[in-house]
C-alpha cells in the first residue's frame, strides 16, 4: 500500500513539482496550502512524512512543525523543509521546532526522494 | 498662489498619486503573479508528461534491447547459419551424388567396351567356323558321292556360322546403341556437375554475403537504437533539468508578494498622514526605516537562487 506524504507550500506550482516526484515515486500526496491548511487537514488520516515550506502566509512553516509537535498522533510524523531559506538561524529554527531534514529549493526530486525514503515511518 | 500653497497643492497632487497608482501597480503585480504561476504550473505539466513519457520509451527500448533483443539480435545471425549451413550441406552431398553417378556411367561405360571385345571375339570365332565349314564342304567334294554325310555337316556348319554371324551383327549394333547413349548420358551428367558445381560455389557465396550484409544490418539497428534510447535519455534528463529550474517562479512569486505587500504599505501609510491634514510632515514619512524595512524583507527572498543545485550534499540537511 502506498504511503502517503503532505506537502505544505504556498505556491502552486511547486506543490505540484514535489507531487509529480512524490507520485512518480509511488507515494500517494495530500496538498495544503499554509500551515494552517495543513493542520485542518490533519484529521486522522495516516500521514507517513510530511515536507513544508517555511515562508507562507496565514501560518509559516516553523510554526506549523511545532504545532504538529503538539499532536498526539501526529508528534512522530518527520517533517522535511523545503524552503529556499539559506539563513543558518532559520535552519536552526527548523531543528529545534522538530523538524528531521532540510532541503533547498531549487531541489533536485532525487535528493528529495532519498531524504524520504531514508525518514519516512513503516 | 504663494509658494507654500504650490508646495501643499503638489503634495497633496503627489499623494492623490502615490494613493492611485499604488493599487494599479499592486493589481498588476498580482496578477502577473498568477499568470505566471498558472503558465508555470502548464509548463510542468506538459514537461513532466514528457520526461514520463520519454522515461517509459527509455524503460521499454532499454529491456527489449538489451536483455531480449540484444539477445535476439545476436542471435537471428547464428540463427540464419545454422539453418542454411545445412542447405548448404545438402547440395554439396547431391553434388557427390552426381559424381559418383558419372563414376558409374564410366565403369558401365568400361563394361560396354569389354562385350565389344566378346562380339569382336564371336565375330573372330564365326570366321573360323566359316573357315571350318569350307574345309568340310572341299573334303566333301573331294571324296566325292561316298561322303554325303560329311557335306550335310559342311553344310549345318555354314548355316551355324550365318546365324552367329548375324548374333554378332545384332549385338555389336546393340553394343554401339548402348555406347552412344551412354556416353551422351555421361557428356549431360558432367556438364550438369560442371553447372552445379558453380551453382555451388554461387549459392554459398550468396548465402554468406546475404548472413554479412544481415550482419551488418542487425548491428547498424542495433546501434541506432542505442543511439535513439541515448537520445531519448538524454532530452529526458534535459527536459528534468528545466523542471528544476522551473522552481525559479517560487522566488519570483515570493519577491512579487514582497512588492504587493510594500506598495499596500506604501498606501497605508500615505492614508494614514494624509489623515494628519495640515499637521502632516515630512519625518511621518520614516523614509529611512522603511527602505529598511524593504531591504530587510528582500533579503529573506530575493537572494539568488540556488542554481547550481546539482543533488548534492549541501542541498540536504539531516538533522
Amino acid at each position: 500500500m502506498a504511503k502517503t506524504i503532505m506537502i505544505v507550500d504556498d505556491s502552486a506550482s511547486m506543490r505540484q513539482v514535489v507531487g509529480i516526484a512524490l507520485k512518480g515515486a509511488g507515494y500517494d500526496v495530500i496538498e495544503a496550502a499554509d500551515g494552517k491548511d495543513a493542520l485542518s487537514k490533519l484529521t486522522g488520516v495516516k500521514i507517513h512524512l510530511i515536507v513544508s515550506d517555511i515562508n507562507m502566509p496565514v501560518m509559516d512553516g516553523i510554526t506549523f512543525v511545532k504545532e504538529v509537535k503538539q499532536l498526539d498522533l501526529y508528534k512522530f510524523t518527520p517533517i522535511i523543509m523545503l524552503t529556499t531559506e539559506m539563513e543558518e538561524d532559520k535552519k536552526r529554527a527548523a531543528k529545534e521546532a522538530g523538524a528531521k531534514a532540510w532541503v533547498t529549493k531549487p531541489f533536485q526530486p532525487p535528493t528529495l526522494l532519498a531524504a524520504i525514503a531514508k525518514l519516512v515511518l513503516p | 498662489m504663494s509658494k507654500i500653497d504650490a508646495i501643499a497643492a503638489y503634495t497633496n497632487e503627489l499623494e492623490r498619486l502615490l494613493l492611485t497608482i499604488s493599487p494599479i501597480l499592486s493589481q498588476h503585480v498580482m496578477v502577473s503573479r498568477e499568470h505566471t504561476e498558472q503558465e508555470v504550473i502548464s509548463l510542468t505539466n506538459r514537461f513532466a508528461n514528457m520526461v514520463n513519457e520519454l522515461q517509459q520509451i527509455v524503460e521499454s527500448t532499454d529491456n527489449t534491447l538489451s536483455d531480449q533483443q540484444h539477445n535476439h539480435l545476436d542471435n537471428i545471425s547464428n540463427i540464419s547459419r545454422d539453418l542454411l549451413q545445412p542447405v548448404l550441406e545438402l547440395l554439396k552431398q547431391i553434388h557427390q551424388v552426381e559424381h559418383s553417378v558419372i563414376g558409374e556411367l564410366k565403369q558401365l561405360s568400361g563394361h560396354m567396351s569389354g562385350l565389344n571385345a566378346i562380339a569382336d571375339e564371336v565375330h573372330s570365332l564365326a570366321g573360323q567356323i566359316n573357315q571350318l565349314a569350307d574345309s568340310a564342304a572341299s573334303e566333301a567334294a573331294l571324296a566325292g558321292g561316298h561322303e554325303q554325310g560329311l557335306a550335310t555337316v559342311a553344310d549345318g556348319i555354314r548355316k551355324l556360322t550365318d546365324s552367329v554371324t548375324q548374333i554378332d551383327a545384332r549385338l555389336s549394333n546393340q553394343i554401339g546403341e548402348v555406347l552412344t547413349v551412354l556416353n551422351a548420358a555421361l557428356k549431360i551428367s558432367e556438364s550438369s556437375v560442371q553447372i552445379d558445381e558453380s551453382a555451388l560455389l554461387q549459392a554459398e557465396s550468396n548465402i554468406n554475403q546475404t548472413l554479412s550484409h544481415l550482419g551488418v544490418v542487425l548491428t547498424r539497428y542495433r546501434d541506432d537504437a542505442c543511439a535513439l534510447r541515448n537520445n531519448a535519455d538524454q532530452i529526458r534528463i534535459e527536459i528534468s533539468n528545466v523542471l528544476v529550474s522551473l522552481q525559479f517562479q517560487d522566488r519570483v512569486s515570493q519577491i512579487l508578494t514582497q512588492v504587493e505587500n510594500n506598495l499596500l504599505n506604501l498606501k497605508n501609510t500615505i492614508e494614514k498622514i494624509q489623515q494628519q491634514g495640515s499637521n502632516r510632515d515630512g519625518n511621518m514619512l520614516q523614509v529611512d526605516e522603511a527602505v529598511e524595512h524593504i531591504e530587510e524583507n528582500y533579503k529573506s527572498v530575493g537572494a539568488p537562487p540556488n542554481r547550481e543545485s546539482d543533488g548534492s550534499d549541501d542541498d540536504l540537511t539531516f538533522f
